[in-house]
C-alpha cells in the first residue's frame, strides 16, 4: 500500500462522528498536527472539548483502524482538550481589579437569610463611609433588586461590558433580576449560567470600591465554583440558622471556601432568637447554641446573631435594607458590629497576606532571577 | 484555617525554570517538562481511578509556558506550548511536588 498524504488521511477521518455534535471530527477542527513520516506514521493530536468527554477511547479506536486501513505503518493519537467554556477560560482586562476587597457571602442551604444579610452588610459599611458594591450571583433566585427597591436596568454598552445601578446609600449593585423578567424563572443549565456569571464578575464597570459583597446561590455547586474560581476573594460570610440541619449545611459551606483557599472571616447566625414585639422577651423558637458551637468547632468567629424582630421584617419588602431604615434596631446593632468585624479582619488579612494576589502574566513578563 | 500559603513572588530562572516564593519564604523552582507532565487534569489522569493518560513521551523536551495565571486563591493555571490549558495546579499540590530545588533563606 502506498502512503496516504494529508488530504487523504483528513479526508478518511471525517467518518468518524461526535455522537453529541453530529458532525465529524474533522469538520470540528478537533485534529491539529497532522504528521505522516516517510515511513508511512500518522501522528495527530485529537483535540476535544472536553477532557472526560465519553467516547475519547472511541474515537481513537475508530482513527487507528480507519488509517491502518488506508496503510498507515503506525497511528498515534495524542488526545487533549480544550475547554470551551473553562474557569480559565476568560483573556483580557478584568475590570474587578478595580475592587479592593471582595467578600463572598454563602450558605449551605437556601432561605437561611442571606441575602439580607449580604444587603445589610453592604449599607451598614456604606454609611460608615465605604464605597461598596453588591454582585448578587444568585441568579436562579435574585432578591437584590426587591431589597434595594431597584426598578431600572443597568447600561449595557456595545463592548458588552455593563454600568452598575447605582442604589440607596450609593450601593452599586448588579443582579440577575434586572435582566430576567421577575414573574418568569431562570432556566438554565450550569454553563449558561456560569457564563454569566464570568460576564458579571469580569464586564462591570464597578469603578474604584473598597468592598464587593457577592450574594452566592445557596450550595455548593458549578455556579459556586466558577465564582471561587474567577475572583479573587479576599474572605468569606458564611450564614446559617440556629438549627442542626442548617449547621449541616454550613459546614460544607466552610469546607467549599477552605478548598479553595478563602479565609472564612466568621460565621453569622440569623434567626437566633425571637424578640415579641409585645413584651420584648427573647424566645428561641429554633434551638440555640448552634452558631457559637460550630463556630468553636471549626476555629472561625462567630460574628453576630440575628433575631427575628417584627417590626423590622418588613424593611427588606420596602426596598430598604433594615440598617438604614430602622437604626436602633436590635438587627441592625448586630449587622452593624458584624460589618464592622468583616472590615477589620480584612484590614488584618491584607496587612500580613503579602501574597501576589490574583495575576496572569505571560512567561516573558514573569521577571528573569538567578536561581535560588 | 487558612493553611496553605500563598506565592510571594513568580520568578522564572536562567535556567529556564519556574520559580516560587511563598509567604513563608519557602522558594521552590519547577522544571517545566516535569511541571507539565504532572498536570493533574482530567484529561492527563483518569478521574477516578488516578491511572496516567498522559503518555510521558508525548511530552517535547522543549516544553514551554505561555502563560500563567491564578485560579481563585488556590491554585496556577498553566498554558502551556503544546496548546493544553485545563490543569489547574493547587497550591497545596505544588508545596508538595518533590525534587524540586528548595531553599529556605528566611530561616
Amino acid at each position: 500500500m502506498t502512503i496516504p498524504n494529508k488530504e487523504q488521511v483528513l479526508k478518511a477521518l471525517e467518518a468518524v462522528i461526535d455522537p453529541d455534535f453530529k458532525k465529524n471530527i474533522v469538520e470540528l477542527g478537533f485534529i491539529e498536527n497532522l504528521e505522516i513520516s516517510d515511513q508511512g506514521a500518522v501522528a495527530f493530536d485529537l483535540v476535544l472539548t472536553t477532557p472526560a468527554c465519553p467516547v475519547k477511547e472511541q474515537f481513537v479506536a475508530q482513527c487507528k483502524q480507519i488509517l491502518t486501513d488506508l496503510g498507515a505503518t503506525d497511528v498515534r493519537v495524542r488526545l487533549s482538550a480544550k475547554m470551551r467554556h473553562s474557569a480559565q477560560e476568560y483573556q483580557g482586562e478584568s475590570l474587578i481589579s478595580s475592587v479592593h476587597h471582595i467578600v463572598g457571602v454563602a450558605s449551605g442551604k437556601g432561605g437561611v437569610g442571606k441575602s439580607t444579610v449580604t444587603a445589610n452588610l453592604a449599607m451598614a459599611l456604606s454609611l460608615s463611609g465605604a464605597r461598596v458594591g453588591i454582585l448578587d450571583a444568585d441568579i436562579y433566585g435574585p432578591s437584590m433588586g426587591i431589597m434595594f427597591g431597584i426598578d431600572h436596568d443597568p447600561e449595557v454598552h456595545e463592548d458588552r461590558t455593563l454600568t452598575p445601578v447605582t442604589a440607596r446609600g450609593g450601593i452599586k449593585i448588579v443582579s440577575m433580576s434586572m435582566f430576567a423578567d421577575s414573574g418568569k424563572a431562570t432556566i438554565w443549565r450550569g454553563p449558561m449560567a456560569s457564563q454569566m456569571i464570568q460576564n458579571f464578575i469580569h464586564r462591570v464597570h464597578w469603578g474604584e470600591l473598597d468592598y464587593l459583597f457577592i450574594d452566592f446561590p445557596p450550595g455548593t455547586g458549578d455556579i459556586q465554583l466558577t465564582l471561587t474560581q474567577n475572583c479573587p476573594l479576599s474572605g468569606s460570610v458564611v450564614v446559617t440558622t440556629p438549627q442542626e440541619v442548617a449547621l449541616a449545611d454550613c459546614r460544607k459551606g466552610l469546607a467549599m471556601f477552605d478548598a479553595v483557599n478563602v479565609p472564612v472571616l466568621g460565621i453569622i447566625e440569623n434567626m437566633s432568637y425571637f424578640i415579641c414585639d409585645q413584651c420584648d422577651k427573647h424566645h428561641a423558637i429554633f434551638r440555640s447554641g448552634g452558631g457559637e458551637r460550630i463556630a468553636n468547632f471549626l476555629g472561625v468567629p462567630l460574628l453576630g446573631k440575628i433575631p427575628l424582630e417584627p417590626a423590622v421584617a418588613d424593611s427588606g419588602d420596602l426596598g430598604q435594607p433594615m440598617v438604614l431604615r430602622y437604626p436602633n434596631s436590635k438587627s441592625s446593632q448586630v449587622l452593624s458590629e458584624a460589618a464592622g468585624q468583616i472590615a477589620a479582619s480584612l484590614s488584618m488579612l491584607s496587612e500580613e497576606g503579602q501574597g501576589l494576589g490574583s495575576f496572569s502574566l505571560d512567561w516573558n513578563e514573569i521577571p528573569l532571577e538567578a536561581s535560588c | 484555617m487558612l493553611n496553605t500559603p500563598h506565592p510571594r513572588r513568580i520568578y522564572r530562572t536562567d535556567a529556564g525554570k519556574l520559580g516560587i516564593e511563598w509567604q513563608d519564604h519557602l522558594q521552590q523552582e519547577f522544571g517545566l517538562w516535569k511541571l507539565r507532565s504532572a498536570c493533574p487534569c482530567a484529561s492527563c489522569v483518569d478521574e477516578w481511578t488516578g491511572e496516567a493518560l498522559l503518555d510521558k513521551n508525548t511530552i517535547p523536551e522543549d516544553i514551554a509556558i505561555e502563560h500563567i495565571q491564578s485560579v481563585g486563591r488556590y491554585a496556577l493555571g498553566i498554558t502551556w506550548s503544546d496548546g493544553h490549558r485545563s490543569g489547574i495546579y493547587t497550591y497545596e499540590r505544588l508545596r508538595k511536588m518533590s525534587n524540586t530545588n528548595i531553599a529556605n533563606k528566611n530561616v
